[in-house]
């Protein structure tokens, strides 16, 4: 990719204009040159010629064995012709080789006016005589169709000089207008694109998005602006913090408190806010839909007796491992939490009494069969569990609450780790 | 954009060289037929456009395959066109002026070459010729019918003399020195390269008269009467002989150097001759008057049996040049 200034580019386009220019001008100089040259040696085969027509007259108009003829005019005529021969214009090898046959004949056209005029020929016949003069005449035609030809070529030369010319002239005007249309929009492009980067740059920037301008055309010009405005865009992007970065971390705090507020500390299960409030939904969807609802409430036995035995962090580790076994005997819609110091609360939507006994069953035989160990000794603990299902008496989410409670007492009277359902007659 | 612009240069080069291509290939297709001609060249160096012609391969281009026919004079040239056995010859103009005296059926298509020294008179030194007059009652060796024979008759004539002065005998160009040699004439007029020839043999035993510019002679290129293709053919072999005229016009040195390598003549020769030739090609006015005027004087020092001059200008076809070079055309219509 180029890579310089756009002034540059400019300087660079205007001189190959000028280069082209020049050389334009140049071409029609040598034209003229050439041209000139053309016509000198088109003017000098129509002297040539008219020469030679002279001396064809003077032939043709008296009779030369004559005696009373005089040889002045011809001479005169014949000096002419070979001064004229002598200045001849430059010319090219073709033209030379004419110029040189003009030449040959006019020596032969002296020699034979020589024989005729130097009265040798008293003895000759005449026969001889018209030869001769036919053979005066025809290096005459000679000269003269020597001289055409070289005028003919001197045209074919103009025409040729001009045709190369006006071919030139068309070649580069067509070349520069091409260039000049190619650099045009080559430079519009590059400096519309960059503008482009820039303007979307900014627009980005005013969006938050601290985004570096890349230009896809290298320029100076362009290149400075956008250094200027990457170093400013850092700075600006290090003080800075956007809306949607301060909404996700918001968002993401308020979810942690939520759960915070949501869960027990110690046994990482719903605690009694949480309770309530998914109770209460579960409470509303049954009467809704009336759907079943079976609440059970566990109470470890003998709780205060083990924190006694065996210290408060264990009595932690237990209850901890009866939330895991609890967990794991209830299915994904129903709802644990702790209601208080050792007592639990299933939630256990679209469940009737039987399923309820049934979860209860689960958890007391899991917990019998994984006892804890502390001190080299197996601590198996137990559940009174009171089971309690939605009925028409229920009013609120507290009545039946306090049904379960009442069930689990019944459980703990009844002499513990059992399960206790409180049947309709003993509802509130 | 920068691409964009290589590319379409790529595509506009790839048009254009298509185009060339397409051009040439186009050229190939259209090329004229090739005819093949056989041309009765004369040994001399008087037929340089036609050596040089073919080594640098000027015919390629034109729409005839040329073979050379080396003859020894342009009156054996002309009869072996007459004869048919070649399409074309080469022929002094002196020939061409005997010929048409016999009402041949040819036509001259072009003069290219001239020389106003081609044909030189040599005399034996013990026979005191100091002009032509003193060739009176001498033998005088002469190539029948050609340059030669006219020559001497306008050389005597001038003196007021006649071939029937002198003792006329009639050899072939090349045996002409060894007439001489035998002593069966005591001067000869022989043309070159068979003057130079008999300097360099001779040396002082014979003695060579000045006799530039008593004669201008031309060569020719003849066919029988031509039809519209032989006039073509005449065409294609002009074409190739203007470009040759051109290149010995501009590279003097290397058409010598053809001419010695293809004729194997000695440098010397070519040097002795080539200012004298001047290679052009044209068909004008002048060969008419100098075919009329040697018929003429044929006819009336009794050169020929005929008696009867013909029009000059039947001989003439210009068609061919007219197509090649039609400002090197003069001719009266």
């Amino acid at each position: 990719m180029m890579k310089g200034s756009l002034s540059q580019r400019i300087y660079l386009f205007t001189l190959s204009c000028c280069l082209l220019l020049v050389l334009l001008l140049g071409s029609v100089l040598w034209s003229y040159q050439a041209l000139e040259l053309s016509f000198v040696r088109d003017d000098y085969a129509k002297k040539l010629d008219n020469h030679t027509n002279s001396l064809k007259q003077l032939v043709m108009s008296d009779n030369i064995y004559a005696s009373h003829y005089s040889v002045s005019n011809w001479q005169v005529l014949q000096q002419k012709l070979t001064r004229l021969l002598n200045s001849a214009p430059r010319l090219t090898p073709k033209l030379q080789t004419i110029q040189n046959s003009i030449h040959s004949q006019n020596e032969t056209l002296k020699w034979v006016f020589i024989q005729i005029s130097q009265n040798k020929l008293k003895n000759a016949s005449e026969a001889i005589k018209k030869h001769l003069k036919a053979r005066l005449m025809m290096q005459l035609e000679a000269i003269r169709s020597d001289s055409l030809l070289l005028s003919a070529i001197a045209h074919d030369d103009i025409y040729n000089t001009i045709k190369n010319e006006a071919l030139f002239i068309t070649s580069v005007i067509g070349v520069s207008i091409l260039a000049l249309l190619i650099g045009a929009f080559s430079l519009t492009n590059v400096v519309r694109k960059s503008l482009d980067e820039v303007k979307y740059a900014f627009k980005k920037n005013h969006s938050g998005h601290f985004e570096k301008i890349k230009l896809s055309h290298q320029s100076q010009e362009f290149d400075s602006i956008v250094k200027a405005f990457n170093a400013m865009n850092e700075k600006l992007s290090e003080t800075t913090v956007s809306l949607a970065v301060m909404k996700e971390v918001v968002a993401e705090r308020t979810h942690i408190l939520e759960q915070l507020s949501n869960t027990d500390p110690l046994t990482k299960i719903a605690n009694r806010r949480a309770l309530f409030e998914r109770a209460s939904m579960e409470f509303s969807r049954a009467i809704r839909s009336k759907n079943k609802l079976t609440l059970l409430l566990l109470d470890c036995d003998f709780f205060k007796k083990v924190n006694d035995e065996f210290g408060h962090l264990f009595g932690d580790e237990l209850l901890i491992h009866i939330c895991n076994i609890c967990g794991q005997e209830i299915r994904e819609i129903d709802f644990l939490a702790r209601y208080g110091g050792e007592e639990f609360i299933i939630v256990l939507p679209n469940c009737d009494i039987k399923g309820g006994i049934e979860t209860a069953n689960r958890i007391q035989h899991s917990l019998a069969v994984h006892c804890l160990g502390v001190q080299g000794k197996e601590v198996c603990v137990t559940l009174s569990i009171g089971v309690c299902m939605l009925s028409e008496q229920h009013k609120n989410l507290e009545q039946l609450i306090n049904d379960t409670d009442k069930a689990m007492y019944q459980a703990k009277q009844n002499g513990r780790n059992r399960i206790e359902v409180l049947t309709p007659p003993n509802l509130h | 954009m920068n691409k964009k612009i290589l590319s379409f240069s790529v595509l506009l080069f790839a048009i254009f060289f298509g185009a060339v291509e397409l051009y040439f290939y186009a050229q190939s297709l259209w090329q004229p037929q090739k005819y093949v001609v056989t041309i009765a060249v004369s040994k001399t160096p008087l037929s340089t456009p036609f050596y040089v012609a073919k080594a640098i391969g000027s015919f390629d281009d034109t729409c005839v395959s040329v073979e050379f026919d080396e003859v020894i004079g342009g009156q054996r040239a002309f009869a072996k066109v007459m004869r048919g056995e070649v399409d074309f010859g080469t022929s002094s103009d002196s020939v061409i002026a005997f010929q048409s005296l016999a009402h041949k059926a040819f036509v001259t298509h072009a003069v290219f070459v001239q020389s106003d020294n081609d044909v030189k008179f040599f005399s034996r030194p013990k026979a005191n010729v100091t002009s032509a007059a003193d060739l009176k009652g001498k033998r005088v060796g002469v190539t029948k019918g050609t340059a030669s024979e006219y020559f001497l008759s306008t050389l005597l004539a001038l003196e007021g003399l006649t071939t029937d002065d002198v003792k006329l005998q009639y050899f072939k160009p090349e045996e002409l020195i060894d007439g001489f040699i035998y002593n069966e004439i005591d001067a000869f007029i022989p043309w070159e390269p068979y003057a130079f020839q008999s300097i360099k043999l001779l040396g002082d035993q014979v003695k060579i008269h000045n006799t530039k510019n008593v004669n201008t002679l031309s060569f020719n290129l003849i066919s029988q009467t031509a039809d519209n293709l032989l006039v073509n053919k005449a065409k294609c072999i002009l074409e190739g002989l203007s470009t040759a005229i051109d290149y010995i016009a501009s590279h003097p040195n290397e058409s010598k150097k053809i001419v010695i390598k293809e004729l194997q003549l000695s440098p010397d020769l070519i040097d002795w001759v080539w200012p004298d030739y001047i290679f052009k090609l044209g068909l004008n006015q002048s060969l008419i008057l100098s075919i009329k005027s040697q018929a003429i004087w044929a006819v009336s020092t009794k050169m020929t049996s005929h008696t009867e001059v013909p029009n000059a200008e039947h001989y003439i076809d210009s068609r061919a040049m007219l197509k090649v070079s039609p400002g090197a055309v003069n001719i009266p219509l």
